[in-house]
């Protein structure tokens, strides 16, 4: 009885004990407006930035559409890239070997670095934010095409041979399902970094988007706006992933149901 | 005379189930005797035995060690997992090493009796290495060495060898046996094999399933080592084998 | 199978060649404008000349020192508080509505309020970075003690340990691998929250000497300093994971 019950009142509790904290210690001064608005200016802060939008007439809505956005376009430009290039590294391990030093080296470079080239090849406009969306997520996604390619199970393709399979029918009908599963994870993660560059991206020189929001905020003294933008940037960053990994499970039912099994 | 290991009317079940797991069950097993629970995966082997250990509470009734009430694990109950139990950041040595130490023993006398008990079971010259780098049936030789630093009372020993090929679990058994004639302990040991447990046992107990009991008993007198070919053996595994067919 | 082993040696080192040599062909006489993408032997050049090499280092260290105490802060809080709450189911649940509101949102998107908190300063970067480690460190830390192996901890158990001796002599350390990996993750995580903050909101450091290099012209020295930021993370990386493969990788295999 215990048990149950007490797994989400008391995280409930404590949250709501926190707010209410906060919420008496900004009434009281303890804590200055300015750096700490409460909960209940975050909440009609929130409303204001729904339906009127900050800076006027950009409403939050406006916002997110623009970041989601480059973030799908960037991300799209990225698989569609490192899928065929993983799979041919993938599939031949000479050339997995010649390239791992390069793929290695190119994923420690700080996306966000390459801002300011991103700025002199793209200028200031949405190119070059999704060149920098796209090349975060694909050498996410390329690692990961690679492994999935590789580490599809011996036994399968063992097991499609002794069945008189073709390279051609082993190649689209076993190592593709195969790996589709670490192909959708690594989608996923991608997009999770895109996530990452963008807000970071979106910082600089530009007024829409939700990372601008936050930052552009800042600079007005909005701190309830920054606030409320982090936790809609979260809550949105959240959202995407919920739906990417409904259509994960869509997409391979029968992983879930593996792992569920190995369990 | 106090039996070493006391089991009066146990029961166990969970919730709401229909059918027990363990069903009042009553064993008494006298000092250095070596009993195997037989049966199919399921009857509640390994519940009694973990309730025998402390690990696990029973619903009703009560167990005994060495006249004490058993309330919780440790205090001289030594005991023997199928697999996966020896400290994979330790060497062999200092697996062993850290049984000693935790009965108060000081660390020169805790290094000596870990040499003493790896010579013992086979693995001298195996003291630094660590878990991974030993095999499935080495793993178990110093678990069983781990067991033994404790100085147990009595040794509980839950499918010990069922994760080892067949040729490895034939040898261990005989070193078992070996190992136990120069450190008797009362033992209680767990298995789905009928051939380990005639190899093995003093006494064999038979359980089944739903509720859990013994639904036969028998002693086997055989001096050990004994031959998997002798006539006893095989007359008793034939009844035990039609006893497990139901 | 023998006679390929020379040729997969140096397979690494052929594919950067080759990447390189392109590279500095593709420059020279492709687009031939250094304004647009310089061959790596101008961007050393130019950077050698442009800058001092009291500057470059002064820039470097600062980054480091960074990058090294938001990881210290990031990484002690998040073991700490994810061994705690690995083991102590009420810890879980009283950390679980603040991690879980505050995980999802970037790290950089703490910027802002993290210059309304802490000013313009230091104090501003190293919350930033230790935001960036903390959520990967607890998390690999938490995962990692409700992991263990049950057979460990009974074993434990039958050998009288309980308590917080069982915690600390075989929880922590059987989970050991776990909290490895989290850390490695979470520097890498941290470096890249250090380069962007450092562009978005900073006067020094790697990150800022790539954009101003751009604003002043010098885009060899930008491209340099791209390079040098990659080449570093790999060092530090490389570093972490040797140090993780002689402790922990001595009885666990990766």
């Amino acid at each position: 009885m215990r048990g149950r019950a007490a797994e989400w009142l008391l995280p409930l509790s404590v949250l709501v004990l926190f707010l209410a904290a906060w919420e008496y210690a900004a009434a009281q001064y303890w804590l200055r407006p300015i750096q700490f608005p409460p909960p209940s200016r975050l909440a009609s802060s929130f409303v204001d930035l729904a339906t009127r939008g900050f800076p006027q007439g950009i409403t939050l809505w406006s916002h997110a559409g623009t970041t989601i956005g480059r973030i799908l376009l960037g991300h799209a430009l990225a698989v569609a890239l490192a899928v065929p290039i993983g799979i041919v590294i993938g599939s031949y391990p000479l050339v997995e070997r010649m390239t791992s030093t390069i793929v290695t080296f190119c994923r420690s470079v700080a996306t966000l670095s390459l801002l300011p080239l991103a700025i002199v090849w793209f200028g200031t406009g949405e190119t070059a934010k999704i060149f920098l969306i796209g090349y975060g997520c694909f050498w996410v996604m390329l690692p990961a095409t690679i492994a999935a390619v590789k580490l599809v199970d011996p036994v399968l393709i063992r097991a499609a041979r002794t069945m008189d399979a073709t390279p051609g029918i082993i190649f689209r009908q076993v190592v593709l399902p195969a790996s589709l599963p670490r192909l959708l994870s690594g989608a996923r993660v991608a997009l999770g970094v895109g996530f990452m560059v963008i807000v970071g991206a979106e910082m600089i020189g530009t007024i829409h988007g939700l990372g601008s929001l936050i930052m552009e905020a800042r600079t007005f003294y909005r701190t309830d706006i920054t606030m409320v933008g982090m936790f809609c940037i979260g809550g949105f960053g959240l959202l995407v992933m919920f739906v990417l990994a409904r259509l994960e499970a869509w997409l391979v039912p029968w992983q879930a149901r593996q792992e569920a099994q190995q369990k | 005379m106090t039996p070493a290991i006391e089991v009066i009317g146990l029961s166990k079940a969970f919730g709401n189930d229909a059918a027990p797991v363990l069903g009042a069950v009553d064993l008494a097993i006298g000092e250095n005797e070596f009993v195997v629970l037989l049966g199919r995966s399921g009857c509640g082997k390994t519940t009694l035995l973990n309730i025998i250990a402390g690990l696990e509470r029973p619903s009703g009734g009560s167990v005994h060690v060495g006249g004490n009430p058993v309330t919780a694990p440790g205090a001289g109950k030594g005991m023997v997992f199928q697999q996966g139990a020896l400290f994979p950041w330790l060497t062999a040595q200092r697996n062993i090493e850290f049984a000693a130490l935790n009965r108060g023993s000081g660390a020169a006398e805790a290094t000596r009796l870990a040499k003493e008990l790896l010579a013992l079971v086979g693995l001298a010259g195996a003291e630094q290495k660590y878990p991974f780098e030993l095999s499935g049936g080495m793993q178990q030789r110093v678990a069983i060495a781990r067991a033994l630093a404790l100085d147990p009372k009595i040794l509980l020993m839950d499918e010990p060898f069922g994760a080892l090929d067949e040729i490895t679990r034939n040898e261990m058994q005989d070193e078992l046996l070996r190992v136990w004639a120069q450190r008797r302990k009362t033992v209680v040991f767990v298995t789905h094999s009928i051939w380990e447990g005639l190899i093995l046992a003093d006494r064999v107990l038979v359980m089944a399933a739903r509720p859990g009991r013994f639904v036969l008993e028998r002693r086997i007198d055989l001096p050990r080592p004994r031959r998997r070919s002798d006539p006893l053996l095989v007359g008793l595994y034939d009844e035990i084998w039609s006893c497990l067919r139901g | 199978m023998r006679a390929a082993y020379p040729l997969e040696r140096y397979a690494g080192f052929i594919g950067v060649a080759i990447f390189l040599g392109l590279w500095e062909l593709a420059a020279r006489f492709g687009w031939r404008n250094p304004a647009i993408m310089p061959a790596p032997s101008e961007t050393i050049i130019t950077t050698l000349t442009v800058v001092p090499l009291w500057t470059l280092a002064e820039h470097v260290v600062v980054s480091l020192w960074r990058v090294l105490a938001g990881f210290a802060l990031g990484a002690s809080a998040g073991i700490v508080l994810g061994i705690a709450a690995g083991w102590y189911r009420p810890v879980a649940l009283i950390c679980r509505p603040f991690i879980e509101i505050l995980r999802p949102i970037p790290p950089l998107a703490w910027i802002p309020i993290a210059i309304v908190w802490f000013g313009l300063g230091e104090p501003s970067k190293i919350f930033v970075i230790f935001l960036g480690t903390f959520f990967p460190v607890f998390t690999s830390a938490a995962r990692g003690m409700a992991s263990i192996q049950p057979a460990i901890l009974r074993a434990a158990r039958t050998m009288d340990v309980d308590g917080v001796k069982l915690l600390a002599k075989v929880a922590i350390p059987a989970a050991m691998p776990d909290i490895a990996t989290g850390l490695r993750i979470g520097f890498g995580l941290g470096f890249g929250v250090l380069v962007a903050a450092e562009l978005i909101a900073a006067e020094r450091g790697m990150g800022h000497m790539v954009m101003e290099a751009r604003q002043l012209g010098h885009f060899g020295v930008s491209v340099f300093g791209v390079f040098l930021i990659g080449m570093i993370n790999l060092l530090a990386d490389r570093q972490l994971a040797s140090a993780i493969q002689l402790t922990v990788g001595r009885w666990h295999r990766f």
